[in-house]
This record gives C-alpha cells, structure tokens and sequence, in this order.
C-alpha cells in the first residue's frame, strides 16, 4: 500500500516538474537549454512511479500511536530549535532542545535536566570560545 | 618509482603537526562513533562536515580527519557487534554472526582482537592497493571526454541501486529524486531561475552539505523515536586478554577477506556492507566444518577484513573518477565540491599534496587504529553503557551549530529538518538515501557532461554512444545489472527457504 501511495506522489511528482520545465527557455548559444535535462530525468521517472504505483513490492510499518506522537513531536521542536536559534541565542535554545529530545528518549526527568544545563553552555564554551566558531550567545530577542 | 617519491612527499604533509592530531583525534572519534549503535561512518563525516569548514581547515587536512574517521568507523563497528549484538553500522552486521557467539562463550576480548587484527589488514591492504591502483586509473581517466563521463554518471546511478537496495526500482527512484532536487537554482550556462517558486533563498540551489546533515542525522533521531530502543544485554567481557593463537586463526581469513572486500569496494555504489557480506560468504564457503555462526573466529576476521578493505577501495573511484563507491564517500566527495576541488583523474595532477597526504595519512591512521583497539579496548566498550538519550540530543545539538555556522541562516536549518523528514519517509518507504546525495552531488556535472559533449555534436545525440570508452562503460553497467539482478533474486529465494 505504501508503495503505491509512494509510486503515485513520484509520479505527480515528476509529472508537475516536467510541465514546469516548459517555461524554461534560454536563447542562443547552448543545444540543449535548460528544459531538456529535467525531462531526461523527469520522464524516467514518471515511468517508474508509475511501475511502483501498479506493481507494489513492499509495505512499510510505521510505529504505533505514542511513537508517531513521539515523532511529529520531535518534528515540531526541530523546527522551533530552527526559528528560535537566532531570536533565543544559542544557549537558551540549545538548553530547551536538549532537554525536550532527552525527555521523549526517555531520559529520567532529572538527569535530562542535567544534561541540557551541562551540555548547552558546554557545547557554546567549547566551539564558540575555545574553538572559535562564532554563536550567538544571547539572541536578539534580549538585546 | 615515482609512486614511491609521491608516497614519500605524501608522508611530509601528513606529518604536519596538525594533521599528526587530526589523524589521532579523528581515529579517536570515529571508533567512538562506530561503537555506538545507530551512529554510523555516514552519519558520523555528516556531522563533522560543516565543522571542519567553520574551522577553517583546508581541503587536505579536512580530507585526513574525515579520512580518519571513516576508517575510525569501520574498527568501532565490531565492538558493539561483539558485544551487545547490534552492530555499531551497516557494515557490521555480519561480524554479529561469529563474532557475538564467541563473547558468550566468553571470548570477546580474543573475539575482539581477532576483528581488531583483521581490520588492520583489511584496511592496510586496501590502502597498498589505493597507493598503486590509484594513479594507474587516474592516467586512464585523463583520455575521458564529456560523452564519457555523461557515461560513467548513468554507470554510477545504475549499478548503486541493484547492488544496495531491496527493489532497484525505488533505487533509481531515488538517484532521480537527487537528480531532481540537484537541479533547483540558477540554471549554471544559461542563467535561468529553475523550481525556486520565486524563493530567493533558493537561486544557489539546497547547499549539499545541509541536506547530507538533514538526510543523515536529523532522520537517524526521528528513527530513535520508533519507541523500539532495545535494551542492551552487554556481556561480561570475559577473559582480559587475548590469545595470540586464537588470532593466528584468524589470519587467512582476513587476507582472503581483504581481497573480496577491495574489490567489492572500487565497485561504483557497493560498499562496505557489500565487503563484508561477501567475504563472510565466501570465507564460509571455503572453511566452514559447521562451526560458522557458533563462534568461530574466521567467521569474525572475514568480514571485518572484508569491510575495511572495501572502505580503502571505495576511495578510489571517489579519487579518480569523482564517483563515489559507498555512502560515506559520497558524503566526503560532496566536501571536496564545496571546497571548490573537483575530484577526477586531473586531482592527481592539482593537487598533488592532498591525494599523497591522504593516502600517506591513512597508512598512519591504520597504525593509530590498532593502538587505539587492542590496548585501548576496554575504554571503548565502557562506553556502550552510555544512554542514548544523553547522546543524540547532543548530536542535533553539533549538526545544528556546524550548519548554523557554515550559512549563518536560519533558513538552511529549516532545509535540513526538511530533508531530515524527507530521508526518514525515504528510508522507512525502503528507498535507499545514497542515491539521493549522489544525484544531489552529480547532478549539475552530468548535466553540464551533456551538454558540453552536445555542443561538441552540435546537438546530436549519437555523439553520446559514438567513443569507445563510453561504449565500454555502458556494456560494464548491463553487465553489473545483470550480476546485481541475479543477486538481489537469488537472496530472495534463499530468504524464502
């Protein structure tokens, strides 16, 4: 089933890259342009997509309820660690994404908490002073 | 003679100071980072990648630490082989067979020393072969031209697929999908804007290194959180030292080992795993009495052999034609092009200073490893017992600066959580990542292959099957489909057994 789902997204897929390649028009000079190579890739694989969606091979098995809650969990922290890394500044965000990835990987509350309050101004000291890549220590939330 | 004079200019660059401690401390890290089950050689040169740019290392001495740590990997692997039964990276699975029985019986420490011994044949071996196969292809590949390479670049993209992936389909799937996605940006010869949906951030295409970071380790952290964290049963290491007889036994089976696995290494797209899965087979073949898979030390040193001879062999397609043949290689292929050093036969000729440094640094490297793995041992296994949960926080944490400190973009960290969502749906719909990064990488350079070799012909497409050599390498590519179709059927009907 999940080969077939996969099949028919590579198609469309491949399907909308090939009509956008039609607006791509270049003048003089080169014999191939730039619409040509997305249809030598595009068409392939359109055909293959196609392949999957029809003769499906393989199922996958996702994890159960609390895991999958687990993961877009996880999923929505990563990308506030990404948005927030800048206004928060390295530490402050590090220490919440340190804290919150150990505690959904089962870490005992107290000692995740440890973790994070050890690892982030560890990891700031260490590449930021010591190693000098330059981090924003504060973010520009505070300044 | 003039290997042997490159050799020794080689040795004087990776003598520096400063490479002298990235060869230690990458040794170092990188059999840490193979012990540790789920972080593995790619994931491992993935992180470390934007750090060695945002420390400002330069190509050769960015070259010798991931060096260090892709052969560092390839020791770690076995120790939680042996010892918890899950292997510390792909390669390692098959050192699980012989090599976790033989710790149950309470032989881990002779188990490890057997593998410890035969990765430094299998690596060191590789390595000669590296030294004098190296520069021969490299001359070869200096008489290529644009149709040949456009070749060499189908050549890449179909081998990798029958060899690594279940169903090869979803292999090509995937190294179009690279292909795909290699080609959002501007348009290199013609300057047109192409799939940025009018995002500026886009006009420079996806910086390989932030999806390789994506791909590999924000994806390896969504898989942690299936919820199926096995509980590790380490063994007691038994007795401390090892026993040189039992290593004696080991030894023809590492150099039969190291030779099926070098040649299964310069295979475009094979790889390590490959390595070691055929020359634990073939070992087996040759010496199995019924003693196989209960702990019998040929059993261990074959693989291991077979897995560090292929990792020395994979670089050298990477070195002289530009084709990566393994994922990390890729990975390490994807640094070079950001530093502005495009691998391929004129390499040896460019830049001299970086092939023989490399190659004289993975000589000292090999050295470091076995002091770090027979002596040294017991630190690393102590090290099995850390919680995941204190560990991959603390890689996001690392891939989160390096990116941050190459682009200085929130951007790029929102496009490394996309392709970190990206390679976890791939790899749970059982396509294989490798060809993603590789499309991403050759994309732009087979394209612009074709075009140069259709400027040539003046737009005629024949040009492309016209030379010899682009002739000899589509007939090589039917026939490693054909052998990899064969395979991948064979291994089916034997699963059905």
């Amino acid at each position: 089933m999940t080969d077939r789902l996969a099949g028919t997204f590579f198609f469309l897929l491949a399907a909308g890259y090939v009509w956008l390649s039609a607006g791509y028009t270049a003048g003089f000079g080169d014999p191939l342009g730039p619409a040509i190579f997305p249809r030598v890739i595009g068409i392939p694989m359109m055909i293959l997509g196609l392949s999957l969606a029809i003769w499906p091979r393989h199922n996958a098995s996702w994890s159960d309820a609390g895991g999958l809650l687990r993961q877009a969990a996880a999923i929505g922290l990563l990308l506030g660690y990404a948005l927030l890394l800048e206004p928060l500044g390295f530490v402050p965000s590090s220490f919440a994404a340190i804290l919150g990835l150990s505690l959904m990987m089962g870490a005992p509350p107290i000692k995740g908490l440890l973790t994070a309050a050890i690892a982030a101004p560890g990891l700031y000291l260490l590449f930021d002073r010591v190693m000098g890549l330059p981090l924003p220590l504060i973010g520009t939330w505070f300044t | 003679m003039d290997i042997l004079a490159s050799l020794w200019a080689g040795f004087s660059v990776a003598a520096l100071p400063i490479n002298l401690a990235l060869i230690i401390g990458g040794c170092f890290a990188g059999t840490l980072i193979g012990a540790l089950p789920g972080l593995g050689p790619v994931n491992g040169v993935a992180i470390l990648i934007p750090l060695t740019f945002a420390f400002g290392l330069d190509a050769t001495s960015s070259m010798i630490l991931l060096s260090a740590v892709y052969y560092g990997c390839m020791y770690g692997g076995r120790i939680s082989a042996i010892m918890l039964n899950i292997p510390g990276d792909e390669p390692a699975i098959m050192t699980t067979l012989d090599g976790y029985p033989m710790a149950k019986k309470g032989q881990a420490a002779d188990a490890l020393a057997i593998s410890g011994v035969a990765s430094f044949i299998g690596a060191t071996l590789a390595t000669v072969g590296l030294t004098l196969f190296a520069p021969m292809l490299a001359k070869a590949a200096i008489y290529f031209g644009p149709a040949d390479y456009f070749a060499l670049y189908v050549m890449a993209f179909a081998t990798i697929g029958g060899i690594t992936g279940s169903d090869p389909r979803k292999t090509l799937l995937a190294a179009l999908l690279g292909l795909m996605l290699g080609t959002v940006g501007l348009d290199p010869s013609t300057g047109v804007a192409r799939y940025t949906f009018g995002s500026f951030h886009l006009y420079d295409g996806f910086d390989a290194i932030v999806a390789l970071v994506g791909l590999f380790a924000i994806s390896e952290i969504l898989f942690f959180l299936e919820g199926k964290a096995q509980s590790s049963g380490l063994v007691p290491p038994g007795r401390v030292f090892p026993r040189l007889s039992r290593v004696k036994e080991g030894l023809g089976a590492s150099l039969r080992g190291s030779v099926i696995g070098f040649i299964a290494g310069i295979l475009p797209g094979a790889g390590a795993s490959l390595g070691a899965v055929m020359s634990y087979s073939a070992e087996k073949r040759i010496s199995d009495k019924g003693s196989f898979g209960q702990g019998d030390p040929r059993g261990v040193a074959a693989p291991e052999a077979g897995n560090n001879a292929a990792s020395g062999g994979a670089l050298i397609p990477m070195l002289t034609l530009g084709v990566p043949g393994s994922g990390t290689t890729a990975v390490m292929l994807a640094m070079l092009i950001s530093l502005n050093i495009q691998p391929g036969p004129l390499l040896f000729q460019r830049s001299p200073d970086l092939v023989w440094g490399l190659v004289a640094a993975l000589y000292l490297a090999n050295v470091v490893l076995l002091v770090l793995n027979l002596p040294l041992i017991g630190m690393f296994t102590r090290v099995l017992g850390l919680p995941v949960w204190g560990l991959m926080p603390l890689v996001v944490a690392i891939s989160y600066l390096g990116v941050y400190a190459i682009t200085h973009a929130a951007f790029d960290l929102l496009v490394m959580v996309g392709f970190g969502i990206l390679g976890f749906v791939l790899r749970k719909l059982d396509f294989s990542l490798v060809p993603v990064v590789l499309g991403l990488l050759l994309g732009m350079d087979m394209e612009n292959n074709l075009r140069r070799a259709l400027s040539i012909s003046g737009g005629d497409f024949t040009i492309l099957v016209q030379s010899p050599i682009a002739l000899t390498i589509y007939v090589l590519t039917g026939g490693f489909l054909v052998l990899s179709l064969y395979l991948s059927r064979r291994d089916r009907s034997r699963t059905l057994d």
